[in-house]
């Protein structure tokens, strides 16, 4: 039986939660809280899934019922043997080490910057998180327009320093132009996430470090990232997941050309599924999109957020 | 303290200008008439054309759009909310066998990815009879959001300190009275985080409302941008204006929610 | 615990599948039983747009019990929608097709109904080349209400001024007209790269032009696309490619958008384009428009070829019924595709004829080439990612776009086209 936090003078625990007093009321509780998330979760998240590996196992193309051609595992050796799965598993790596090489220490870095009291932070702030809440679908067709290499606004403005390019179009900068959309899309949630881990730690930590005579970098180095440990971790995490399930934008803006340069696994998956009515193949990708996540989840948690675990997500845990 | 703002300031320009000039980009190419826009597509709008915008808003169908929008996007938050709560509440609180199994078969939900299941959900969805329906838009993005909501939450209720409870305990407080009156209440940051999350996630989402409705009459505006831009291909100036439209109530409404959003991000931990 | 799972998907399969709530008309009271008729079509920009409009109007004033609710979705989208619907079991009442491959598929899942019978009094209006992709084993699925046929759209004036007198009849003149033009710093050609769709016109009529009608159906029935007419195209098509024919950012271009391949020819920044008879509608939509100096010629014969200059290559779109649908359905196609109606959306040039010596209404010059060519065509093949299975029409689709990318050769074309043809 686990305990209910692992604060030590937390360890008292309340009459109904504690063994052995309660315990029916208990259960009554507990079923009642958690069965309508459950129950909805059962059957709108699971029951597809369930489906989804089940078709994986069979040619069909979707029509006519239930499948019925069973073929084992074939689906998934054809998967492999492809070369479109290790396109989509490379630009999948490229993606995630630009994410954590670029996006994540620039949403940091702004953080760190919107964290002072620097003049009109609010207005920053407001400013960068913006485009997060728009939608993939507005983001698209505004950059397609922007990113086109004839008459885009991007071309106007880097021609005046002779940097034009084909952006999107050209096999050779698509994947790095993706990239920039991405960036400009969601780096702002990243940011955000670390404004407010920021902000849960205590400044008096902080001032005792300068008191001591630290200099801003060694305070942030020393004090301030290890503290925000968690928080980015949950941030990579956050990151690497979404890229792996990345449709949306890839769709609007590309649909995973120029000749797949910027193909990803869901992009993949639907144009297989959709586009060629294979249906049963398409699940089999599907199912190679939750294995692999839940393997990096389950890897990430085991091995590198093991310690944060027992704490929430943005606690402030982790103090040691 | 004392530190040297210039270069912050630079940087932060820097950022600033990358986010904000493809939008001021659409603001004001939504005044050019599509021909302005490609002998003058950077400089400001002369003359300023208003057509774009006050045909946008004088259809009805962009007004319906943004009504059947607000609409799913509010019954979602509340149903995803709720429902987390609850489950979040019963993770955080109370120990019982199986509980870290059951809370890791929700957070297993967050791998899957939406896309890859639409046809059986949709399979699902006609099953129950809620194609063509706001509830089956609803009940989905609801039990999709359903892991990252649970997650944040619990780790808010879980940082509330056990003596609270006990006192409440003391007081006479059953669990349900506990949760209602001093739990929910105390939490009210980490509500309004999740619920901006969940607000967003629908108001942007796209491929679900387009497989669950046929009916032009219960679109949402994702779907209305799309159609209006394969009707208008060519009228780029229109697709803009429009593009700023339905931007504008998002934008508004994180305007007014940032407060909440960043506070509740933070709040939770520390104080109580 | 497999076959606990095993039975739930069974169940959910099951469940989503049945069918049969389709509305009972016409029951044993007099008057007949209220209808509501889910009518699905793409054309959502004018003139078609009104005339679908209008015509469901009529419809429902001429038949009062029976009301009309249309989707009319964008093209991605309609993709998306009615593959997303048919695999679940159900398909509207009445929606626009492309016949072939796909329509095949769902007419093998039982969704689409058998109309032979319905429309027998007037199949014979029809033209054969028309009705051909909605027809299997002898079958009616589809009535058609568009029919066309690719060919090189041109600006008469940039092939003037290039200094070339007569359009192309022969592969090596195109190339060398392609010359031309480059040298007088003209792009050549506008191309879609992003969409694949337009790319595959090349390579499909390159294969037509070289090994002949009997190649490409020999193919869809032995899946065997490694032959030499389907080599030969390939390498032909990647000769067009290496003179760098295309607009600039070509790959990453759409169709219809601003500055897409439409766009490009109708705001004469590039000399011509391998297009449907949609064309010049969606130029004068998409840019300026070309007025006079727009003409049309045939996609030209390759030397040594088995194909013939007047073999066309095209398609059209079509309206099938649902399985389940009322018979006010085939009512309402009938409407759509008769003599009166369809003439009335022809002189809009809203479509081209698909009804016999209809060719007369057509107004416009270009379009009236198109219609003749196509009356006096000595053989015709719909378009590819159409006639095969789904899964072929997109292997094609991509691996071509491939080749022009410079990202696989003519062989690789062929072998992959070929192996995703043997796995359906």
């Amino acid at each position: 039986m686990t305990t209910i936090t692992r604060r030590p003078e937390a360890r008292r625990l309340p009459a109904h939660a504690r063994p052995n007093r309660g315990r029916r009321r208990s259960w009554v509780t507990i079923t009642l809280f958690v069965l309508p998330a459950l129950a909805l979760f059962l059957l709108l998240v699971v029951a597809p899934i369930v489906v989804a590996v089940y078709a994986s196992g069979f040619k069909w193309n979707g029509f006519g019922g239930l499948p019925t051609d069973f073929i084992g595992f074939d689906n998934f050796t054809r998967l492999l043997e492809s070369e479109i799965f290790f396109t989509d598993m490379w630009h999948l790596l490229v993606l995630v080490l630009l994410c954590l090489v670029v996006q994540l220490p620039m949403a940091l870095g702004i953080a760190m910057l919107l964290n002072q009291r620097i003049r009109g932070r609010a207005i920053y702030r407001l400013v960068f998180f913006s485009p997060y809440v728009l939608s993939e679908v507005i983001t698209g067709v505004l950059f397609s327009l922007i990113l086109s290499p004839t008459s885009g606004l991007a071309n106007g403005i880097l021609g005046l320093v002779g940097l034009e390019s084909d952006f999107l179009a050209d096999q050779d900068t698509a994947l790095m132009s993706l990239f920039v959309v991405m960036t400009w899309k969601y780096f702002g949630f990243h940011m955000m996430i670390y404004l407010a881990g920021r902000q849960n730690i205590p400044n008096e930590l902080l001032e005792a470090a300068r008191i001591d005579g630290a200099t801003g970098w060694e305070v942030f180095r020393h004090v301030t990232l290890p503290l925000l440990g968690p928080t980015i971790r949950i941030s990579v995490f956050l990151s690497v997941i979404y890229t792996i399930q990345l449709f949306d934008l890839v769709w609007i803006l590309t649909e995973g050309g120029p000749a797949h340069s910027t193909e990803t696994l869901a992009v993949t998956m639907f144009d297989i599924g959709f586009g060629r009515s294979q249906v049963g193949y398409a699940s089999a990708i599907s199912v190679v999109m939750f294995v692999l996540s839940l393997v990096f989840a389950l890897g990430y948690q085991r091995f590198v957020m093991r310690r944060d675990l027992e704490g929430a997500t943005t606690a402030m845990g982790d103090t040691r | 303290m004392k530190r040297p703002t210039l270069p912050l300031h630079a940087i932060a320009w820097i950022v600033g200008a990358f986010i904000l000039i493809p939008i001021v980009y659409a603001v004001l190419g939504g005044f050019k008439d599509t021909s302005q826009l490609s002998t003058n597509p950077f400089g400001l709008p002369s003359p300023w054309e208003t057509g774009n915008y006050t045909e946008v808003l004088a259809a009805g169908s962009f007004w319906r759009q943004m009504w059947n929008s607000t609409f799913i996007a509010v019954l979602t938050t509340i149903v995803t909310v709720s429902l987390s709560a609850m489950a979040a509440y019963v993770f955080a609180r109370f120990a019982f066998r199986g509980r870290e199994l059951l809370f890791t078969v929700f957070t297993a939900g967050l791998m899957f990815p939406f896309a890859v299941a639409i046809l059986p959900i949709f399979v699902m969805l006609r099953t129950l009879g809620l194609v063509d329906n706001a509830w089956g838009v609803i009940l989905v993005q609801a039990a999709f959001g359903l892991p990252l909501t649970i997650i944040i939450l619990r780790g808010f209720f879980r940082s509330i300190p056990g003596e609270i409870e006990e006192a409440a305990t003391l007081d006479g407080c059953g669990p349900f009275a506990f949760f209602w009156r001093i739990l929910l209440p105390m939490a009210r940051p980490a509500l309004a985080t999740v619920s901006v999350l969940a607000i967003v996630g629908s108001w942007n989402n796209f491929m679900l409302p387009l497989v669950v409705f046929s009916d032009e009459a219960s679109w949402t505006l994702p779907l209305g941008i799309q159609q209006f831009q394969g009707q208008y291909s060519s009228d780029t100036s229109r697709i803009l204006a429009y593009l700023v439209l339905a931007m504008v109530p998002a934008l508004g409404f994180y305007a007014v929610a940032e407060r909440h959003l960043i506070g509740g991000l933070t709040a939770g931990a520390t104080k109580g | 615990m497999k076959r606990t799972v095993t039975l739930i998907a069974a169940a959910v399969l099951v469940a989503g599948c049945g069918g049969g709530e389709a509305p009972q008309p016409g029951s044993e009271s007099g008057a007949p039983q209220k209808v509501t008729l889910e009518w699905w079509h793409l054309s959502t920009s004018d003139p078609l747009k009104t005339v679908y409009e209008k015509r469901a109007k009529e419809f429902q004033a001429a038949n009062p019990h029976v009301t009309i609710k249309m989707t009319v979705l964008e093209n991605e989208a309609y993709k998306s929608k009615v593959t997303t619907l048919t695999q679940s079991g159900k398909a509207p009442d009445l929606f626009a097709t492309w016949g072939g491959g796909v329509l095949k598929q769902q007419v093998d899942a039982g969704l689409v109904k058998d109309i032979s019978a319905d429309v027998a009094p007037v199949i014979d209006t029809f033209t054969t080349a028309a009705l051909a992709a909605y027809q299997f084993d002898g079958k009616t699925y589809a009535l058609p209400t568009d029919i066309g046929m690719v060919g090189f759209w041109y600006n008469k004036k940039l092939f003037e001024k290039a200094g070339i007198a007569e359009p192309p009849t022969t592969w090596s003149g195109y190339l060398d007209a392609v010359s031309k033009l480059k040298a007088a710093g003209i792009t050549p050609i506008a191309l879609a790269g992003k969409e694949k769709w337009p790319g595959h016109y090349y390579w499909a009529y390159l294969a037509m032009r070289i090994g002949g009608l009997p190649a490409l159906q020999q193919a869809a029935v032995d899946h065997d696309f490694t032959k030499p007419a389907f080599v030969q195209a390939g390498q032909q098509l990647k000769a067009l490619a290496d003179l760098q024919p295309f607009q600039k950012g070509f790959l990453g271009a759409a169709y219809s958008t601003p500055d897409g391949q439409a766009a490009t020819v109708s705001n004469g920044k590039a000399a011509m384009e391998l297009m449907g008879q949609w064309a010049p509608n969606v130029q004068i939509d998409a840019g300026k428009g070309l007025g006079e100096d727009l003409g049309f010629f045939p996609f030209p014969a390759v030397e040594g070829g088995q194909g013939a200059i007047t073999e066309a290559f095209g398609g059209g779109g079509g309206m099938a019924v649902g399985a389940d649908a009322p018979p006010e359905a085939i009512e309402l196609l009938k409407f759509l595709t008769s003599e009166e109606n369809h003439t009335k959306a022809v002189a809009e040039n809203a479509v081209l004829p698909v009804l016999k010596g209809e060719e007369s209404a057509v107004k416009d010059a270009n379009l009236k080439i198109v219609a003749d060519s196509l009356a006096t065509a000595t053989g015709f093949q719909l378009y590819l990612d159409q006639a095969y299975p789904p899964a072929v029409g997109a292997e094609v689709n991509d691996s071509v776009a491939e080749l022009l990318a410079g990202a696989k050769t003519p062989e690789q074309v062929a072998q992959d086209i070929t192996e995703v043809a043997k796995s359906e």
